[in-house]
């Protein structure tokens, strides 16, 4: 049953169509909620009991392994976890809540497909699936006009990146005349010298650098994370991101250590940390300080990724588990605090503490980490990437992601302060938490805690997953 | 998981009592703030109990490093849960249960969010105590940083004069100084080819060449420097000392300072030592600097804390003028200096903590003849002064006479720098002492009452132990011998 493979994608896909379905009946936002939350959670399952297949398709053009099983599991997770969030999904009009939902599945799925696709076509056709969902996905939120103006620049950069994109598969493909990664990963190294291979390898990164909001692919971000609604936005910025950097890495291990290829990265990296931290450094809106910091963290999460060595893909794996755990968290606080679906000002955060102990202490923990403080997921994320980094001998990199680090420790303290020590204008009443919420609030503490303080299980598994790239 | 350990894990069993503490706490609900003052004395307690235990049980005829527990932790990278305790992490584990302990005595009348206050103390104190312990550089760094972060909330939610100001500064510098650390660290464990980050290994002779040790050695240095109050790094020192509630300015002044200063000694000196004497000219220079930087800067100030904060900055410096003799005495003396100093702060702070609780002020032309309205508060303060100024029969006395004889030997130029300095601070420490405590009383304060015997009990305890190692030096000078001599006999020459 070689078939079995595609099990994930197969169930989300089934997932989809019972949305399609839903969404021809008339409106009941309690039972698309419960329904969503059923299919979501054993989904997860469906996805971990697939990770330790094997396979590929269609004459190689789609293979699983363990890289592309973690990711899966990893955007599973990521699905279930926002769906987690949408109790009462109030950014988003009832009718239209199976749509959410169909295109929250759509999307994942186009991500799967994408993780576990090995030739540059079926690469691009998974990748605009899941662009066109998040399209769509982007201006559903209701009122305001905000969203609008956030679903056109989406939209427009979008499609414009995916120009450039063919244009470097074609790019690649002239140069090499293959459109598999496997024989690519052969002739690429050989032909990076010239032009041709080399514009084209970096206009394909550049589709995927637009999904992780690198600069100079990051215009989009600011506007997206504070126009959709918070539900969607914890989904942009949390799946959409770890794929960017599965996808990231698959590509780049193809190049095998190339140091011109490398210098380009660099220098991105650099400019990408330093300019989202600083720009976050006036932010007033706590979406839009969560996208810069994403700016950053891309910066980050590609010193992983052009160290090209072992140590550097594993951490990028760690440091994408992170993000999706750490980021995740802060949307919680996000979506839970502002319980109407409105934008949350940091200052709206202020007498956190005395409204809702627990959700301070997340934001506290989600931020620091965030932040790169031990002993969080986040911290052994940077440690990891920086120990690669510095593998390759890259010192004045490191030197100058860690005084990034300090800069952008600024803003987060400002989230804390907010949360700790600002006493709102008006007495503002207790967050009750329902029972749920509590248990995935107190989760997730623990796993960014935990994934800090015993880092090994998953680094191995962040290993042996690197192993199957070429 | 392969584990080898020398017996019961006591230094473990420190760590398991801070992170018990703090579980409990967060536990308790935030209304019964007594049982909360009472569950973070009890455990401070079994922490204190246990450090000086492990500070008696120390073999000293044996030395090196004992109470080993060591575990692999992710071996791919070679980071190990390595602790051990030596004559030199010693005094200061011990300092930290003492400090903190005292500390939780000292907050014992805190109102207002008490559950949150003493769960991020624990947070702070097991960072420290995990630095103090670990031989291992990435745990060292771990425990680094999760004693700084609770700094922040500390300072800002219970502290004083300027308290956000104050906060974000220490915090934002204290993480710049961390910001050189962890590229230090990683690059020790890569350029050295061991790819461990286990100290022990990375001190071999030849594990590191001479050039990657003098770059290295300036990485923590400066990191490890801002936080020992190297000048000029030490201007977040006075800051957030003066903003930090009482108990916060004795565990940072007393305790967090000199979590840099170890780290200078246990990462720097011991990773690099050839970077620490090619260097060494240097941080002789700057701790002298700071010494009399710290005076002068002290002479000038208005405000009690702040004289205590420059003093600070200024008793700092002879700790790093101490390291930087590359002399068995200066070390001894420069770990004694740390040791006594810790405890004398602490004092200070917590004396100055009752006064300012009484009379809301720390300005010195708005008290004086304290010593006849609270007369027992105003001994404690008058006594650790005397001890600051380093008066025979306390333990500052050996510690200063130990590093200024080596540093006259090998410094002759700076040392007699510093030791005017140091008369000249005596001065000025017995002109607060007489502006403050005695002269015209301040009648708006004649009727406070003077302290009680709880809240004097931990300063009794402060002071206990500033004479005991004051008259008996000996307890704490051998044993910081046992470990001085063979590092210095090993040093490449």
């Amino acid at each position: 049953m070689k078939w079995l493979i595609l099990g994930p994608e197969i169930y989300v896909l089934a997932v989809a169509a019972v949305f399609l379905i839903l969404s021809m009946m008339r409106p009941n936002g309690r039972r698309d909620f419960s329904a969503a939350l059923f299919l979501a959670g054993l989904g997860v399952a469906v996805t971990l009991a697939t990770v330790r297949l094997e396979g590929s398709l269609l004459y190689g053009a789609y293979r699983a392994d363990l890289f592309s099983q973690v990711f899966k599991g990893l955007l599973s997770m990521g699905f279930f976890l926002v769906v987690c969030l949408c109790s009462r999904l109030n950014g988003i009009q009832e009718k239209r809540h199976p749509e959410f939902y169909f295109l929250l599945a759509t999307c994942t799925l186009g991500m799967m497909l994408l993780v576990s696709s090995l030739e540059l076509l079926t690469m691009y056709v998974a990748l605009e699936l899941t662009s066109y969902s998040l399209y769509a996905l982007v201006p559903l939120r209701s009122g305001g006009g905000q969203q609008m103006e956030a679903g056109i620049k989406y939209f427009l950069t979008g499609i414009a990146t995916s120009a450039l994109m063919l244009f470097g598969l074609a790019s690649l493909f002239a140069a090499t005349q293959t459109t598999y990664i496997s024989e690519l990963a052969l002739k690429l190294p050989g032909l990076l010298n010239t032009p041709m291979a080399f514009i084209g390898l970096l206009l394909t990164l550049c589709g995927f650098f637009f999904k992780l909001a690198l600069f100079p692919f990051h215009v989009w971000a600011p506007s997206v994370y504070q126009g959709a609604a918070n539900q969607v936005t914890a989904f942009v910025a949390t799946a959409t991101k770890v794929t960017a950097m599965a996808m990231l890495a698959r590509l780049v291990s193809m190049s095998d250590g190339n140091t011109s290829l490398a210098h380009v990265l660099i220098a991105l990296a650099i400019i990408s940390m330093t300019y989202g931290n600083l720009v976050a450094l006036v932010q007033k809106d706590f979406k839009r300080l969560l996208a810069y910091s994403a700016i950053a963290h891309a910066g980050y999460a590609l010193i992983g990724i052009l160290s090209m060595n072992p140590t550097g893909y594993a951490a990028a794996v760690f440091y994408a588990l992170a993000y999706l755990a750490m980021t995740f968290t802060c949307f919680l606080v996000v979506v839970k605090v502002a319980s109407d679906g409105r934008d949350l000002a940091i200052v709206q955060l202020a007498g956190l503490h005395r409204r809702s102990p627990l959700l301070a202490m997340a934001l506290m923990v989600g931020v620091f980490s965030l932040g790169g403080i031990p002993p969080t997921i986040g911290f052994t994320g940077k440690f990891l990437v920086f120990t690669a980094a510095m593998q390759r001998g890259y010192f004045l990199l490191v030197l100058i992601a860690m005084i990034n680090v300090v800069v952008s420790l600024y803003y987060y303290i400002q989230v804390v302060k907010a949360a700790f020590l600002l006493e709102p204008d008006e007495e503002l009443p207790r967050i009750n938490l329902s029972a749920p919420a509590t248990i995935l609030t107190v989760v997730m503490v623990v796993v960014i805690v935990m994934g800090g303080i015993f880092p090994r299980y998953l680094f191995q598994l962040a290993g042996a997953a690197v192993q199957a790239l070429p | 998981m392969s584990v080898e350990l020398a017996g019961f894990p006591y230094l473990s069993a420190i760590l398991l009592s801070c992170v018990v503490g703090l579980l409990v706490i967060l536990f308790i609900p935030r209304e019964r703030e007594t049982l909360v003052k009472g569950v973070s004395l009890v455990f401070s307690g079994i922490a204190l109990a246990l450090s000086i235990y492990v500070y008696c049980a120390y073999d000293r005829a044996h030395g090196g490093l004992q109470f080993v527990e060591r575990l692999r932790w992710v071996e791919p990278l070679g980071i190990h849960y390595f602790n051990g305790a030596d004559g030199f992490n010693l005094p200061l584990i011990l300092l930290t249960g003492i400090v903190h302990f005292t500390g939780v005595l000292t907050m014992w009348e805190l109102r207002g969010r008490v559950k949150e206050f003493f769960a991020f103390a624990f947070v702070l104190v097991l960072g420290v105590f995990g630095f103090f312990m670990s031989m291992d550089l990435f745990f060292l760094f771990v425990w680094y940083d999760v004693s700084l972060f609770p700094m922040y909330p500390l300072i800002a939610i219970w502290g004083t004069t300027r308290k956000e100001y104050g906060a974000l500064k220490l915090f934002l510098y204290l993480l710049a100084g961390s910001a050189l650390v962890l590229p230090g660290i990683v690059y020790l464990a890569v350029a050295s080819g061991l790819q461990t980050f286990d100290i022990l290994a990375l001190m071999q002779p030849g594990a590191l060449t001479p050039g990657q040790q003098k770059f290295a050695f300036v990485l923590f240095y400066l990191g490890f420097g801002i936080l020992a109050g190297v000048w000029p790094f030490h201007t977040w020192s006075p800051v957030g000392h003066v903003a930090a509630p009482t108990s916060v300015s004795m565990i940072h002044a007393g305790v967090l300072m000199k979590v840099g200063a170890f780290g200078i000694l246990r990462v720097a000196i011991f990773l690099c030592p050839l970077g620490w004497e090619y260097w060494a000219p240097v941080m002789a220079v700057l701790a002298t600097i700071g010494i009399v930087y710290g005076v002068f800067v002290g002479l000038t100030q208005t405000d009690l804390k702040y004289v205590v904060a420059y003093s600070s900055v200024s008793h700092m410096g002879i700790v790093g003028l101490g390291l930087s003799t590359i002399t068995a005495e200066g070390l001894n003396g420069a770990i004694f200096q740390m040791f006594a100093h810790g405890i004398m702060t602490a004092l200070l702070f917590s004396s100055l903590g009752y006064i300012y609780d009484k009379t809301h002020t720390k300005l010195i032309p708005d008290l004086g003849g304290m010593s006849r309205v609270m007369p027992v508060a105003s001994g404690y303060f008058i006594v650790a002064a005397l001890a600051g100024m380093g008066v025979p029969g306390f333990a500052s006395f050996w510690a200063e006479v130990t590093v200024f004889i080596s540093a006259l030997k090998v410094y002759p130029a700076l040392g007699a720098l510093a030791i005017c300095a140091l008369v000249l601070s005596a001065l000025y420490m017995l002109r607060v002492v007489q502006r403050t405590f005695y002269g015209p009383r301040n009648e708006r304060y004649a009727n406070l009452p003077d302290v009680s015997f709880s809240l004097g009990l931990p300063r009794m305890i402060l002071v206990t132990a500033m004479l005991l190692f004051g008259l008996f030096p000996r307890l704490m000078l051998d044993l910081v011998q046992t470990a001085v001599i063979p590092f210095m006999n090993g040093l490449p020459r």
